[in-house]
């Protein structure tokens, strides 16, 4: 093409094969971009022709001629459009041969012609100078990139980050008022009169006022109804149900409704939602959900976790007083979550059928992970707290994404997360060294944090009227004041706790150690009232339901006190089997996870 | 690269314009399948072609010194990796996989995706970018057509030499925020090797092809995210490409050879400058290197908006907030997903807070390192290596073997 006095016939021949095919991609190209611009610009079943057809069916809609009018219209002008696709494609085919013939050729004729370097320039560039002014565009380059992004961030920042928030809280807090409204309208039962309750924002607790639920997840109302999550709703060691027995025995069967042997092991929990009650259990090489008839014990339906990506092959080394499977499990009323040591975590239908699952990440923590599982809304929340990258996290309960995930500057930490209303807002409370701290469970948002524990933190907090209680061995007991700018009631050194959380009421707080000794404080002063040596070991922590706690030592005996200022002994009743976990209520009756069955205790 | 953002943003106003007809004769619509993922077998073989590939260009440039092996095993890559394989894997996408599999522990990366994105840099750590030479797809195909390359002067480099960094920064951040790929959803070339391209991305690669006839490799040289990578690696190679078998005889034939510009000049014995300027210069940089990134690194946060503005999360947040802040919208497929979804307003508030967040700390992130680069480009510029011949620049140099045919030392 360039040199036209070549004296090679055959490079002679490539140049023009070349022009040829270089002419002939040009003239593809334009066809192309022109049909290309009729495909754009076609609207195939909007023509007038179309359009007035189908006003005239309108019209008179048993024409049948007219009907079949339209659909050969419609077909042609289907056809009229693929047939346009079919010839961009086939075009792009031509196009693309007529472009390797032009590049082949002129290839062949670089090949063929031999050229000889350039001659060199007779001055060579100032090296120093064309460093120089290399370094002046790199640096100019650096500020025009700069001034451009401030220009953009001046005409595109708008604070959507705060509009987000705002909107989402505005949100939430317009659910909230038509739950404090209604939460009016009806008493709860028990000792909820001198209780501040963690109906979490944005749930109606209503059934007279509001529909059953709100789409997507359970009504306060559903939640108190049921026992949904470890130490009840909200996880702050209340539950509030009725008529709740005060003895029984495992041996003579007294007042055991039944008993079901729990095919694995596990310390976690039961949870319950109307007729079911759910379970997991697991070894060094399974892993199981169970989900239980309430009436008969009979398990329904066992699923096996497995074959999750991203799950190690090998269960990690736990503490044989955590296992495989500590963490309680969640229910939303539309489907169960369960969590494992491995970091396997599981969503299941009521029916045990998989909705999704995913691995966290082996979690590393060397007594095995223990926290449990709690919703907020729809949002399925994960107190992660592993050696180095502790984390709380919220997933769609639906769909298992993750929606929000905050990274906490703590040590390890085998206690669960609570949720709490202060009245204002819904709070997420953590506790692990060195802090306890709030989290707005919308967002993950830290609202704020207060340094008053250390160690390896096991037990939960206790909630009551805007106090947080928190409590760990070789640490302090502490009463926090949360708000924007939590401060210490007070704090106590004599009596503290490794593994049982617990529980307050406005009025008063009530400790247990783990070597079984209660003690009950003044929530607001600190003033111990009364202490009661039991005397034996207890993992479990007390629940309070209808103004008794009922605390469950490691034998399986239950101990229940009156929850008042002054030590009041109701009942004590032996299981028959020893337990580690903390009783469920649920429909009247009581649910006890011993070392090998589940019992349930009721009238 | 923030016009093709910000047209990316547009195609959340896309609405489908050809409705599927509806059927009365009860046939059913077939489903939409996925494509099948590659056989294991033919992944290692992919491998395999990989790692024998990379072998024999290193072979045919340090120890044939041979253009012509190169340009064949080129066409070869280009036909394997690019038509066959469809472009998929590429090394170049694969900083996006790496990058996600650090970030996000639930997403499992493939290990060919591993291997693809190793291999070509422990090539380049011990031999110059080979993979740049002959296994690359797209240097292949960019290779083809420079017919007449011209030489860029030093500031044109200097300038558009910056553009891969900001890629390779911005790649990574939303590979890390898990918001999107964009190496891959601006491949300018992996619509010609699959003959799918859109009309945008045919421009797109149009544009760098036909420019690429005057300016060799456009891709490579100013915008190839990985080529960073391999920069940075190929500089510490032993065992690179050089011009002269022996002791180069500044016959100054191969000056103009690269059509890369990727050829350094012998060093002037004497410096303009005095050593306590050069100290003072070096001191003066050192100091402005921090400040550079603490600089850039609030530049990059104050746009985390305009950055987070591409995830789709954001952009459902921005559409629902739109009727509540009372600006009128017609409900796009968006919202109607969304609104089918079950999912709550809240919710959706507080997933793009998050996306959001995630840009605020990216955004600081990708500003200090792109403050670090301009600090290190400025200081590398000030520090001289001498060379008493004409050699490859380790950095830049692609170690096509051109300038080896101009080298009249042949032993």
């Amino acid at each position: 093409m360039k040199d036209q006095k070549s004296p090679v016939p055959t490079i002679k021949l490539l140049q023009n094969v070349a022009f040829v095919s270089a002419l002939f991609a040009v003239l593809l190209c334009v066809l192309i971009i022109v049909n290309f611009i009729q495909l754009k610009r076609a609207d195939p079943l909007n023509t007038a022709a179309m359009n007035t057809l189908i006003e005239r069916l309108k019209s008179n809609p048993d024409d049948d001629q007219l009907r079949s009018e339209i659909r050969t219209l419609d077909l042609l002008a289907r056809k009229a459009f693929f047939t346009n696709q079919w010839q961009v494609r086939a075009g792009g085919y031509l196009l693309f041969i007529s472009i390797l013939l032009v590049i082949a050729s002129l290839k062949t004729i670089d090949f063929l012609r031999k050229k000889l370097p350039d001659e060199p320039s007779a001055r060579a560039d100032n090296f120093w100078e064309k460093r120089k002014i290399n370094r002046k565009w790199v640096a100019f380059s650096g500020g025009v990139l700069v001034v451009t992004s401030l220009i953009l961030v001046v005409f595109t920042h708008n604070d959507l980050g705060k509009n987000l928030d705002d909107a989402a809280f505005s949100r939430s807090a317009s659910a909230d008022s038509t739950k404090t409204q209604s939460d009016n309208d009806q008493p709860r039962a028990g000792q909820q009169d001198s209780l501040q309750i963690a109906a979490p924002s944005g749930t109606d607790s209503s059934s007279k006022t509001a529909p059953v639920a709100l789409e997507g997840y359970p009504s306060w109302q559903e939640i108190i109804s049921n026992f949904t999550t470890f130490r009840g709703p909200g996880s702050i060691g209340i539950a509030f149900q009725k008529n709740i027995p005060t003895s029984w025995d495992g041996k003579s069967g007294k007042n055991i409704r039944w008993k079901t042997e729990i095919p694995l092991p596990g310390f976690n929990s039961p949870v319950v939602w109307n007729d079911r009650i759910f379970l997991s259990g697991a070894n060094e090489s399974k892993r199981e959900v169970y989900g239980i008839d309430i009436n008969t014990g009979k398990i329904l339906w066992r699923t096996e976790v497995e074959k999750i990506p991203g799950s190690p092959s090998k269960a990690p080394s736990v503490h044989k007083e955590t296992g495989q499977s500590a963490p309680t499990l969640t229910t939303d009323g539309r489907r169960v979550y369960a969590i494992f040591a491995n970091g396997d975590l599981i969503a299941l239908d009521m029916d045990g059928n998989k909705v999704w699952d995913k691995n966290l990440g082996v979690p590393v923590n060397h007594y095995g992970h223990s926290s449990s599982l709690i919703m907020y809304h729809d949002l399925l929340i994960i107190q992660y707290d592993q050696r180095n990258s502790a984390a709380i996290m919220a997933l769609s309960g639906k769909t298992g994404e993750t929606i929000w995930k905050t990274n906490r500057n703590v040590k390890v930490s085998w206690a669960s997360p609570s949720l709490i209303n202060t009245g204002k807002r819904s709070e997420i409370i953590l506790a692990a060294e060195p802090y306890v701290a709030g989290y707005n469970p919308v967002n993950g948002k830290e609202l704020w944090k207060f340094d008053c524990i250390s160690g390896e933190v096991g037990p939960s907090i206790a909630y009551a009227d805007g106090v947080v209680f928190s409590v760990n061995e070789y640490s302090k007991l502490a009463a926090v004041q949360i708000g924007e700018t939590p401060k210490l009631l007070w704090e106590d050194t004599e009596y503290l706790s490794d593994v049982p959380s617990p529980v307050a009421t406005d009025k008063y707080l009530f400790l247990v150690t783990s070597y079984g000794t209660m003690v009950c404080y003044d929530a607001k002063a600190g003033t111990k009232y009364w202490e009661h040596e039991f005397g034996n070991a207890t993992y479990a922590s007390p629940m309070l339901v209808e103004g008794k706690i009922y605390l469950l030592d490691k034998r399986g005996v239950m101990n229940i006190v009156k929850a008042d200022k002054d030590f009041s002994l109701i009942g004590e009743s032996a299981l028959g089997e020893g337990s580690f976990c903390t009783p469920a209520f649920a429909n009247g009756h009581l649910f006890i996870r011993g070392d090998k069955n589940l019992y349930c205790i009721g009238k | 690269m923030l016009i093709l953002l910000a047209v990316q943003a547009m195609n959340a106003l896309a609405v489908q314009r050809f409705p599927k007809p509806e059927f009365e004769s009860g046939y059913v619509q077939p489903e939409t399948l996925l494509p099948s993922p590659r056989t294991e077998i033919l992944a290692v073989m992919d491998v395999f072609v990989l790692l024998a590939s990379l072998s024999i260009v290193t072979w045919l440039v340090l120890k044939k010194r041979s253009r012509n092996g190169v340009f064949w095993m080129s066409l070869f890559s280009m036909i394997y990796f690019g038509f066959y394989r469809e472009g998929c894997v590429c090394s170049i996408g694969s900083i996006q996989n790496i990058t996600l599999a650090l970030f996000d522990h639930a997403y499992v990366i493939p290990l060919t995706v591993m291997v693809f994105f190793i291999l070509p840099l422990l090539f380049s750590l011990f031999f110059g970018r080979v993979f740049c030479a002959g296994v690359c797809p797209f240097g292949a195909l960019q290779d083809l057509v420079a017919f007449r390359p011209q030489r860029l002067g030093s500031r044109l480099n200097a300038v558009l030499g910056l553009i891969p960094y900001l890629y390779l920064g911005l790649a990574v951040l939303y590979a890390a925020t898990g918001t999107d790929f964009i190496i891959c959803r601006y491949d300018p070339f992996v619509g010609i090797f699959r003959f799918n391209a859109s009309f945008g991305m045919l421009l797109f690669a149009a544009t760098l092809l036909v420019s690429g006839i005057f300016i060799a490799r456009p891709y490579c040289r100013f915008l190839c995210p990985y080529g960073v990578l391999l920069n940075w690696t190929s500089r510490f190679s032993k065992r690179h490409l050089t011009i002269t078998p022996s002791e180069c005889i500044q016959c100054r034939l191969c000056e103009n050879s690269c059509p890369y510009d990727a050829i350094d000049v012998p060093t002037p014995a004497k410096n303009p400058d005095s050593t306590r300027t050069r100290v003072k210069k070096l001191m003066l940089i050192s100091l402005l290197i921090p400040v550079l990134i603490v600089a850039c690194g609030w530049t990059g946060s104050r746009l985390h908006e305009t950055l987070a503005g591409v995830s789709s999360k954001v952009q459902l947040a921005k559409e629902i907030l739109a009727p509540v802040s009372g600006a009128a919208q017609t409900e796009s497929f968006e919202i109607k997903a969304f609104r089918s979804s079950g999912k709550t307003a809240s919710q959706a508030f507080s997933e793009a807070n998050v996306i959001l967040h995630r840009f605020y700390l990216g955004g600081w992130l990708l500003g200090g390192f792109i403050g670090l680069v301009f600090g290190l480009l400025i200081a590398g510029r000030m520090l001289t290596t001498f060379r008493t011949g004409y050699v490859p620049n380790k950095g830049t140099c692609f170690s096509c073997a051109r300038c080896v045919d101009y080298c009249p030392v042949k032993s």
